[in-house]
């Protein structure tokens, strides 16, 4: 309970994250919809994007352990590292799930059209763990707090675009379709068009599975490096 | 009783031996130092000892357990204060204990008069709501200190915890450190600080090139570079000194006399000091006396070569 507590408390404690935190998803919200695409307002596209920033700007703490000794003192404290990680992941997710409840209600409640808002905000919370299942596996690998951070960004890009995020897929030549598909990315947009066109509910499950696969296998990865 | 020990530890970072057969005990209730120039792997001994650096040869055994040194409930007696500042910089100097605290299982009213008993004991109890990355150096450095304190361990291991901090800071905590050991803490000490480790160790190991070359009381360390002691007496009339008078004194080696100084060279532990005085006094005026007793630093240069610290880095 205790590096979940402070890691909450280190998250809201930093003004950059502030900014992450707060401003952008309200941003998100207000953002106009688009004709014929994307199925659902641009801020509700472009909060798939948000999440993934989100999602690194938290588990950078984790970097930043390691790098001020933190661990050290960890690592000969009676707990585990899976304790430890576990408390990181769990206030992360907190922090993201409450962002995604603001997105969606918070768009509900100045009426924005937005199909089915609470299969929107499950596709969202289980997109957002796998952002941050991402964003783990991804700090596991880096030494350096600002080298993840500007790497990562780029591949935030790359996969915002191939996932269809920014530009409607069909716009992509074929090779390129057929790539997006290992995206996370690709399978938000899925979902969120599902929302809107979609008919049958065993493809809205679909989705959510894909997604959940992607948590787990990302999460395994970034849990096999030791405290210390 | 034995509460940590080594037996014939190797540690190699690719080819190079950072621990070479290291042998020692720590026993119940002392303080023990350990002295070593830069690189001379004493870091890598605690690290060897705590558990967070695995060792290649060798066994680690802590509160009597060689098979599961590092298992939970040792690791619930053992703290570690670390030789680089391992602190939050963004949590306050108190929410940095708590954080400790609680991670070490303590909760409620327990933690919070742990941590602020912490804050007290080094020196930063009024500065408990400020943030560590306003603090000097040295504030720092106690606050680094304070973080392994507060889960009370039975083992402390502190690793050059007073590096930069001013002398007045550092008297407090080597008060401290006293205290700790009266209220039955086992202290690993290490220092770049001669005299820190001189007034408060009552064991030493001294380190070289991975390797203990020496391991006794700081007396018996002294004893075993040097058999003789100088005094040095500046006198107003140094013709009227009984040279002879002085030289028939039991254990006296050497007498010699070169300007207003007069020198006496007798064999260690004689406690001729007292002797030669009163002689001296006798005749003429005494206006400054010098001991010259070998302290840990010659011990340190005499086995090593090397002094302990560079002049330069002393402060
Ligand atoms: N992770 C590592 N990889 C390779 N070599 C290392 C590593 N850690 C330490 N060493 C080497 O082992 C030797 C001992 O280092 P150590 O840090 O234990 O010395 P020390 O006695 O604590 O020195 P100081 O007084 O400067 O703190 C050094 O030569 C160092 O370069
Ligand atoms: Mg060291």
């Amino acid at each position: 309970m205790t590096i979940f507590r402070y890691t909450l408390i280190r998250s809201f404690g930093n003004k950059t994250n502030l900014l992450f935190l707060t401003l952008f998803p309200v941003i998100c919200i207000f953002l106009p919809q688009g004709e014929p695409w994307p199925p659902l307002p641009y801020g509700y596209q472009y909060f798939g994007i948000v999440m993934l920033f989100v999602g690194i700007r938290l588990a950078t703490l984790i970097i930043e352990d390691r790098v001020n000794g933190v661990v050290k003192r960890l690592a000969i404290a009676p707990i585990s590292y899976l304790h430890y990680l576990s408390g990181h992941l769990l206030a992360y997710a907190v922090i993201m799930v409450l962002q995604c409840v603001i997105v969606v209600y918070g768009g509900v409640a100045i009426g924005r059209e937005l199909a089915q808002p609470h299969l929107l905000l499950l596709l969202y919370v289980s997109y957002s763990f796998v952002a941050l299942a991402i964003a783990l596996a991804w700090v596991s690998i880096f030494r350096s707090k600002d080298t993840a951070f500007l790497v990562y960004m780029s591949l935030i890009f790359f996969m915002s675009i191939l996932g269809g995020l920014i530009i409607p897929l069909e716009m992509f030549p074929d090779l390129l379709k057929r790539l997006a598909v290992l995206m996370p990315t690709y399978w938000l947009e899925r979902g969120l068009d599902w929302l809107v066109y979609g008919e049958r509910m065993a493809d809205y499950w679909i989705v959510q599975g894909v997604l959940w696969l992607y948590t787990i296998l990302f999460v395994t990865i970034g849990s096999f490096k030791k405290l210390y | 009783m034995t509460i940590a020990s080594m037996r014939g530890v190797v540690k190699r970072y690719g080819s190079y031996v950072a621990l070479d057969c290291i042998d020692f005990d720590i026993y119940e209730g002392e303080i023990i130092g350990l002295l070593g120039p830069n690189g001379a792997g004493k870091t890598t001994l605690i690290h060897a000892l705590t558990g967070l650096t695995p060792v290649d040869h060798g066994t680690v055994s802590l509160f009597g357990q060689a098979k599961q040194p590092f298992s939970r409930q040792n690791k619930e007696r053992l703290g570690l204060v670390t030789q680089d500042i391992t602190i939050f910089d963004e949590l306050t100097a108190k929410q940095n204990l708590l954080f400790f605290a609680g991670v070490y299982g303590l909760k409620g009213k327990e933690k919070q008069e742990r941590v602020k008993e912490a804050l007290d004991f080094v020196g930063l109890g009024d500065k408990g709501d400020k943030n560590p990355a306003k603090f000097s150096g040295g504030m720092k450095r106690r606050l680094n200190i304070a973080c392994a304190l507060t889960h009370r361990p039975k083992l402390l291991i502190m690793d050059e915890p007073t590096v930069g901090i001013d002398p007045q800071s550092r008297n407090h905590i080597l008060e401290a450190v006293k205290k700790l050991r009266d209220n039955g803490t086992t202290i690993l000490y290490t220092s770049h600080y001669m005299e820190e480790v001189q007034a408060i160790a009552s064991r030493v190991i001294i380190m070289d090139q991975g390797q203990m070359i020496k391991e006794g009381t700081v007396e018996q360390l002294i004893e075993t570079i040097q058999s003789e002691e100088k005094v040095r007496i500046d006198v107003t009339e140094p013709y009227l000194v009984p040279v002879n008078q002085l030289e028939a004194i039991a254990g006296v080696k050497q007498v010699a006399v070169a300007g207003n100084q007069i020198s006496v060279i007798s064999a260690a532990g004689s406690g001729n000091l007292d002797r030669i005085l009163t002689i001296v006094k006798e005749r003429t005026g005494v206006v400054g006396i010098q001991a010259d007793k070998p302290n840990l630093e010659d011990v340190f240069f005499t086995l090593t070569g090397k002094q302990l610290r560079d002049r330069g880095e002393r402060e």
